[in-house]
């Protein structure tokens, strides 16, 4: 049993009658919508025309909001509906950045994630869903896309259909007979001030021009909700505290095995504490991003193994316990034969994991199937390239800072490692930031989200902050020699962390800046 | 041909008590709960779910009292807790059949509005200055049981007026008008509909059309009845339902409706040109040979026409044809393409429409083009003479007069008709008015035609709704001119802050009314109820007046106009309180149950066999199903034979063919020899000749005609940046000034923007969302535009809906809808209403008040346009000339501006336009046409003076 709905277009008349139906039957909070209809309009006078969809939960056959829930808080049921149990979520909003349709919203009285069920319940007591029962005109069609004999199977077999982003991979359940197909579309449309009879909550990224750009003129979207964007500074934030926590352990790791610095105190003993703090501060941030930061180790304790923040909550778990090992190694095994067998699996485990914990985040990133813009190939090695950046940056920001307290002399290995380190990693980071940017893209999405950062409302903090203050600058205070001034090192490298952040802030917001719907 | 749809329909409605089953554990879905577990129904609660945690419900009908569609409605009402938990559609009904629109489901947060009002309230300071203090019901009663009474023992029977909005019940207060004995029905039908209502009475009699949509094979609309009006769902159904085999449909609008929007054809003439359109229409029809020849031959008072207009001519039917084809052939589809702005090739093939559909053209007009203009009534009228023509009227898939698709059941009761004519509602310069000339109400006392003692606006709010607010205010506030003024309404409004008590009436689930509407081809009542008083009294409770489950004081009209009608005569004296007497308790005060009681024992047919099939009492029949089919399949009514009984000791008039009965009433008419029903019009036939017309002083308006309207688009100076302004349309999803109490439509639909052509805006230098000044003849308002394809160059358009506004900060109109407005009245009847804050969040029990994100809440245009009393049919000319310019630096949003001392020229202006009573015989109005609580014939004659 496979239930499914067929919208038919050919009926509908935009009446509203089952968004407040489905508002009554779940008591859907103000500003939150399981299903909705859009308008948009199409045509100049006297051939204009006004098109309606309704939106709501796809119930997809292969629905990214359960592959990336941590928690199996949405789940399929048997009969095919993706149900949610509000009980079970800890409200990441990754289901939020995982549905390519808008679909999810949190419910502002429990800070859950919902989204349209079906009227399970409903199902249960064998009643259709709310909406169905309501339309006027019977345009909502519900039932079981494996029976060949419901209305449903029936339409579907014999009436052409189609589907919101079927190159999303995520096999929609719901089927719309005669929808105009730029109506289902979201990057064909473009948004003016004001519906309408409605007001737009202006959001100043995604009404950008250059979010909207190259849209289809003519199909002007005349009356749709407001969708926010779901991760804000606390996710920008987590990223770079965790390029920080993987990266100074992943260099120190480096430059231990590399043997011509081990032994120096800032990388066997100022990195794994800085990488542990910076590690509890990512964490921090991730449980302060929840909202309800209360159920944070239900990631732990309810697992869903496939989502990729159960599997990075694990690696940093685990990479947090190599950490601790490290740093309590000397105080365990005092004998340094002893703590030399114990240190080198530790060592290795902790590069291996620091280079996991930054990395990671590319398949969480690529499992939010909605935001195309963060499924770049070059994301997995971009991390990596951050962490090592963010790494050296503050690896070297502690050892100038040491020796301007001491007075010592800035050289030897471990500072030549750490400058031509950083050095290396502004060089590559610089290469993949551009990569990111300006590799040709058919994509609209990406296109779009690249535009945003290159010409858009971010292009200032990028080309200002992330690419001359973040990256050139710095690149040019080392390959100048000028950074062997230790006040200068200092400040090439804080401007190298903060362009980091910068890069991480704008990333963020820009790939949530494209409508979903 | 009966459709797949239709007979899923009439399942549904059929005649047993079977609502789509539903079966656990089978494949398919029910859409409701089965009828017999209605009493004690388990579900899910929704907000535990996945935990499957069980609510106990019962299931109790009730009738939707948002619009005037009557659509029903089922109230789920928690066993436990005793509350509503959520209003679904009614499958037993057979006009909605367990569907709805937007507002039905949103029932449930007018209920649970946290700004509504629950108690009584009086007035402690002046009027409309804001100071309120909770009173008891005794005390109201008391204070307007002396008023009525003291004005009906002195004769002053026209000084009680009951102002109604939308009804939402059929004939209950026209009872009680009638049993007081005075002359006080006010409606708002003159903002509203009376020019349709004209044009579809003038022909057959009945003043309004029951389109049969799903049946038809071309649909012709000049309103939205896909979004809006009489009667939105139930008519969105059946015309989608018509579509979707095969009809086609056309719309006939300026603006791009949504109806418009899935049109085969959108026409968007130049407002006002609507029946130089449809006549060009009839023109090709007729040009053409393709109109209905025999229908038209039998059924058209044709003979009549000739008799009278052209005795010159032998009156033969072919004399006839030719003579219209003369009489119509300047309506070219050129003259109309110049006149309209709509193609010539479009006019044709959708008049070839037509005729393809022939006796299957349903159309329909109810506001939009009739209410707008000038000489609107005749749209309805060139409208009709279409269906004429295709040999529609009363055919399946065509047009039927209302009162064949609509029953209204008689009380127990009827007292006899008033013997006083008030002329402060119907006055002499109208005498063809469809109706009362309620929006001229303030003028009229202005001049001193009248004076009121007690006022009841019911859920009516003409402050806010009729045009020239301000000058509302001016005589709300003035007490010499209304004594006694009171709201009954379930929230505030703008009227009932200038009121001196506001008395809280029941919303959907919460009051008695029965209701019935022409929905299509059949009849049927539906039952609103107090759903949880029903549930107490099922319960064994004894209830006696609804307010009593009702949330806090809350009554209903029907129990308050006993009360008050008793109070009024308590010993009988006056002749009123027999009418408020129990039909089973003799000389005892009738309850509002044995009312209804009575009514469903006696006065619907079927009902009481129905009811005893099922072993029920008729009005527990009522209770438990919400509703009762009285017919179906209504067609051809005219084609009804007299019946040999009556005919018997009638005579037949040779030359008209007229049955006139023994007393002296036509009862039929002669069809090629045959004794048949007919119309009901002084010919019995189809009027597209107007004797009445030539007799009350309008020759020129004999036939349907097009008469330029006050707005005609070449009468623009468009260097003067004039534009038509078309201020009337709705939304789908709000109820004039009836939705501010509901929060889900609100967030929805919370602006109105002037919509603009784009061609218009480069123009005028607009870009979207741009503040505009629109200047009317008494003053202006300020507003966003809103560029559109979706209207027509040199005409804006302000949707209604919105604008609400409130002079307190925390009370007054419902904060969802309104904004904190400061008005100033500069002297001279200057007034300013200036926005000081726009819908803002506020705190309640409600967390979703503190969640409005909606900030501007729309612009009142309604206070600047004057008053534009159609001469002949009463309407209110709705659109406007306006000046349309960029805001001036000192402009704000929402600003309105008026000058109410233009506003009585203007008035004065329309007035002279008209052509005043009496007709022939002293009349003050033509005998044959409707009126609503209608007196005494004798009093029709105007008395010597």
């Amino acid at each position: 049993m496979r239930y499914g709905f067929v919208i038919d277009h050919r009926k509908c008349i935009g009446c509203h009658a089952c968004t407040v139906a489905c508002k009554s039957e779940n008591e859907v909070p103000l500003g939150t919508f399981r299903t909705w209809v859009k308008y948009i309009e199409k045509g100049e006078y006297p051939n204009t025309r006004r098109y309606f969809s309704v939106m709501r939960c796809n119930h997809c056959d292969d629905a990214p909001c359960i592959t990336i829930c941590p928690v199996t808080a949405l789940f399929r049921r048997d009969n095919g509906i993706v149900d949610f149990d509000g009980d079970r979520c800890i409200g990441c909003k990754s289901c939020m950045q995982a549905c390519p349709y808008d679909a999810l919203y949190i419910n502002p009285n429990t800070n859950t994630a919902e989204k349209c069920n079906y009227c399970a319940h409903r199902v249960e007591a064998n009643l259709e869903p709310a909406c169905v029962i309501v339309c006027p005109v019977q345009a909502i069609v519900s039932g079981d896309l494996d029976d060949p004999a419901s209305k449903i199977a029936r339409l579907i077999a014999t009436e052409e259909t189609l589907v919101r982003k079927p190159e999303a991979g995520t096999l929609p359940k719901l089927h719309y007979i005669e929808a105009d197909q730029s109506a289902l579309t979201p990057t064909e449309q473009t948004h003016a001030s004001g519906y309408l009879w409605s007001e737009i909550q202006m959001d100043s990224v995604m009404m950008n021009e250059q979010a909207l750009a190259e849209a289809d003129a003519q199909a002007r979207t005349t009356y749709d909700i407001s969708h926010a964007r779901p991760w804000g500074w606390k996710v920008s934030a987590y990223l770079w505290t965790k390029s920080i926590a993987a990266g100074s352990f992943l260099i120190a790791a480096i430059a231990m095995l590399g043997g011509f610095v081990f032994n120096h105190w800032v990388f066997d003993a100022a990195a794994p504490q800085i990488a542990l703090f910076f590690l509890a501060a990512t964490v921090a941030l991730l449980v302060f991003d929840l909202k309800r930061p209360e159920r944070f180790l239900r990631i732990l304790l309810m697992p869903q193994w496939k989502s990729w923040l159960v599997i990075g909550g694990y690696i940093l778990l685990i990479y947090g316990a190599l950490l601790t090992a490290w740093v309590i190694i000397p105080y365990a095994f005092t004998r340094p034969l002893s703590r030399r067998a114990v240190e080198v699996p530790v060592m290795w485990a902790g590069a291996l994991f620091a280079a996991m914990s930054a990395i990671y985040s590319a398949f969480l990133f690529r499992q939010a199937r909605g935001r195309v813009f963060w499924h770049s190939l070059l994301l997995p090695l971009h991390l990596l390239v951050q962490a090592i950046l963010a790494g050296a940056a503050v690896l070297l920001i502690v050892l100038v800072a040491e020796s301007l307290i001491s007075g010592s002399f800035l050289t030897g290995p471990a500072w030549q490692f750490l400058y031509y380190e950083l050095m290396g990693a502004l060089v590559a980071n610089g290469v993949l930031m551009a990569g990111e940017l300006f590799m040709p893209e058919e994509n609209v999405e990406r296109k779009r989200a690249a535009r945003l950062i290159t010409r858009g409302v971010f292009s200032r903090l990028f080309w200002g902050g992330a690419l001359i203050l973040g990256t050139i600058v710095p690149l040019l205070a080392f390959a100048s020699g000028a950074a062997e001034e230790a006040t200068v090192a200092i400040i090439a490298a804080v401007l190298a962390l903060a362009g980091l952040l910068v890069w991480e802030h704008i990333w963020i917001q820009a790939g949530q800046a494209v409508p979903l719907s | 041909m009966q459709r797949e749809n239709d007979k899923q329909n009439d399942a549904q409605q059929s005649d047993e008590i079977k609502p789509v089953q539903a079966t656990i554990g089978g494949a398919k879905l029910a859409s409701f709960p089965p009828f017999e577990k209605w009493d004690d129904w388990v579900e899910f609660d929704a907000q535990s779910w996945p935990k499957k945690v069980e609510r106990r419900y019962s299931l109790v009908p009730t009738v939707c009292f948002n619009c005037e569609a009557a659509c029903g409605l089922l109230a789920y009402v928690d066993k436990e807790s005793g509350e509503i938990r959520k209003l679904e559609g009614n499958p037993l009904h057979p006009g909605s059949r367990g569907r709805n629109c937007a507002k039905g489901p949103a029932t449930i947060n007018q209920i649970n509005d946290p700004e509504r009002i629950l108690y009584p309230l009086k007035r402690v300071g002046a009027r409309g200055e804001g100071k309120w203090e909770q009173t008891t019901w005794d005390e109201v009663l008391d204070t307007f049981a002396a008023k009525i009474r003291q004005a009906l023992i002195e004769n002053r029977r026209d000084e009680v007026v009951y102002h109604v909005g939308r009804p939402g019940h059929d004939g209950y207060i026209d009872r009680v008008l009638q049993a007081w004995g005075v002359d006080g029905h006010n409606s708002h039908t003159n903002i509203c509909s009376s020019g349709a209502r004209l044009g579809y009475a003038l022909w057959q009699g009945a003043d309004r059309p029951s389109p049969d949509y799903a049946n038809a094979k071309f649909i012709m609309l000049l309103s939205s009845h896909l979004e809006t009006g009489h009667y939105f769902n139930p008519h969105a159904q059946r015309i989608i339902e018509g579509k979707m085999a095969g009809a086609k449909l056309a719309v006939i609008d300026p603006r791009l409706s949504n109806t418009a929007s899935v049109a085969n054809y959108w026409l968007s003439p130049y407002p006002g040109t609507e029946a130089a359109l449809l006549l060009a229409m009839a023109n090709v029809l007729l040009n053409e040979n393709l109109f209905n020849r025999e229908f038209v031959r039998r059924w058209v008072n044709w003979e009549e026409f000739m008799r009278n207009e052209r005795p010159e001519l032998p009156c033969s039917f072919d004399a006839f044809i030719e003579e219209i084809k003369k009489i119509y052939s300047e309506y070219t589809p050129e003259f109309a393409a110049d006149e309209c702005g709509v193609e010539a090739k479009t006019i044709i093939e959708v008049a070839h429409e037509i005729a393809r559909a022939g006796s299957a053209f349903a159309s329909h007009i109810w506001r939009g083009a009739a209410s707008g203009n000038l000489g609107g009534w005749q749209v309805a009228r060139a409208l009709m003479f279409l269906n004429v023509l295709a040999g529609s009227i009363g055919a399946q898939g065509g047009v039927s007069p209302n009162v064949w698709n609509k029953f209204v059941a008689t009380p127990f009761s009827k007292p006899a008709p008033q013997k006083v004519w008030n002329e402060t509602l119907w006055p002499r310069e109208y005498p063809l008015a469809h109706h009362e000339m309620s929006f001229l109400l303030p003028h009229l006392l202005k001049d001193g035609r009248g004076h009121l003692a007690a006022y009841f606006t019911r859920v009516y709010n003409p402050v806010w709704t009729n045009p020239d607010g301000f000058t509302w205010i001016e005589v709300l506030r003035d007490e010499s001119k209304i004594e006694l003024h009171a709201a009954l309404t379930p929230v505030w409004s703008e009227t009932a802050w200038f009121a001196d008590y506001v008395l809280p009436m029941g919303v959907g689930a919460e009051r008695h009314d029965l209701m019935s509407q022409e929905t299509h081809a059949g009849q049927w009542i539906s039952f609103r109820q107090p759903v949880r008083r029903v549930l107490k009294e099922r319960a064994g409770e004894s209830v006696n007046f609804t307010y009593e489950a009702n949330p806090g004081e809350v009554w209903e009209e029907d129990e308050f106009w006993i009360e008050l009608s008793w109070r009024i005569d308590p010993t009988g004296e006056l002749g009123v309180r027999k009418h408020f007497e129990s039909p089973y308790r003799a000389g005892e005060k009738i309850t509002i149950e044995e009312y209804y009681r009575w009514i469903f024992e006696n006065s619907v047919p079927g009902l009481p066999e129905k009811a005893r099939a099922m072993n029920l009492a008729p009005l527990d029949y009522m209770r438990r199903t919400g509703a009762f089919a009285v017919k179906s399949n209504v067609y051809d009514q005219h084609e009804t034979r007299v019946p040999d009984s009556e005919i018997e000791g009638a005579r037949v008039d040779e030359q008209s063919g007229l049955i006139v009965s023994a007393s002296n009433q036509t009862i039929g008419v002669m069809i090629d020899g045959t004794p048949l029903r007919g119309f009901n019009t002084p010919s019995r036939k189809l009027e597209f000749y107007s004797k009445t017309m030539k007799q009350w002083k309008w020759p020129e308006y004999i036939l349907p005609g097009y008469t330029r309207s006050h707005i005609n688009w070449r009468e623009m100076n468009k260097d003067d940046n004039e534009y038509i302004l078309v201020p009337t349309f709705r939304l789908p999803t709000l109820i004039h000034t009836r939705s501010g109490n509901a929060k889900w439509l609100y967030e929805i639909s919370h602006t109105n923007p002037l919509w603009m052509n784009p061609k218009d805006a480069e123009q005028l230098g607009f870009k979207n969302g741009d503040l505009a000044r629109v200047t009317t003849e008494i003053g202006y308002f300020v507003i966003r535009v809103w560029v559109t394809g979706g209207i027509r160059p040199g005409v804006v358009a302000c949707s209604h809906h919105l604008g609400r506004w409130r002079t307190k900060k925390d009370e007054g109109t419902d904060r969802w809808a309104s904004a904190l407005v400061d008005i100033e009245e500069i002297e001279g009847g200057r007034w300013k209403l200036r926005q000081v804050e726009g819908v803002h969040p506020f705190a309640s029990d409600d967390p979703d008040s503190e969640r409005i994100f909606w900030k501007e809440g729309g612009v009142h245009q309604n206070l600047t346009f004057a008053v534009h009393p159609d001469p002949v049919s009463g309407m209110h000319c709705w659109h406007q000339k306006v000046r349309v310019e960029r805001a001036q630096p000192e402009d704000r949003y929402g600003d309105v501006m008026v000058d109410t001392a233009r506003s009585r020229e203007v008035y004065r202006e329309w007035l002279r336009r008209a052509r005043p009573a009496p007709g022939p015989d002293g009349l003050r109005r033509p005998l044959w046409f409707a009126r609503p609580v209608r007196p005494d014939n004798e009093v029709y004659r105007i008395a010597d003076e």
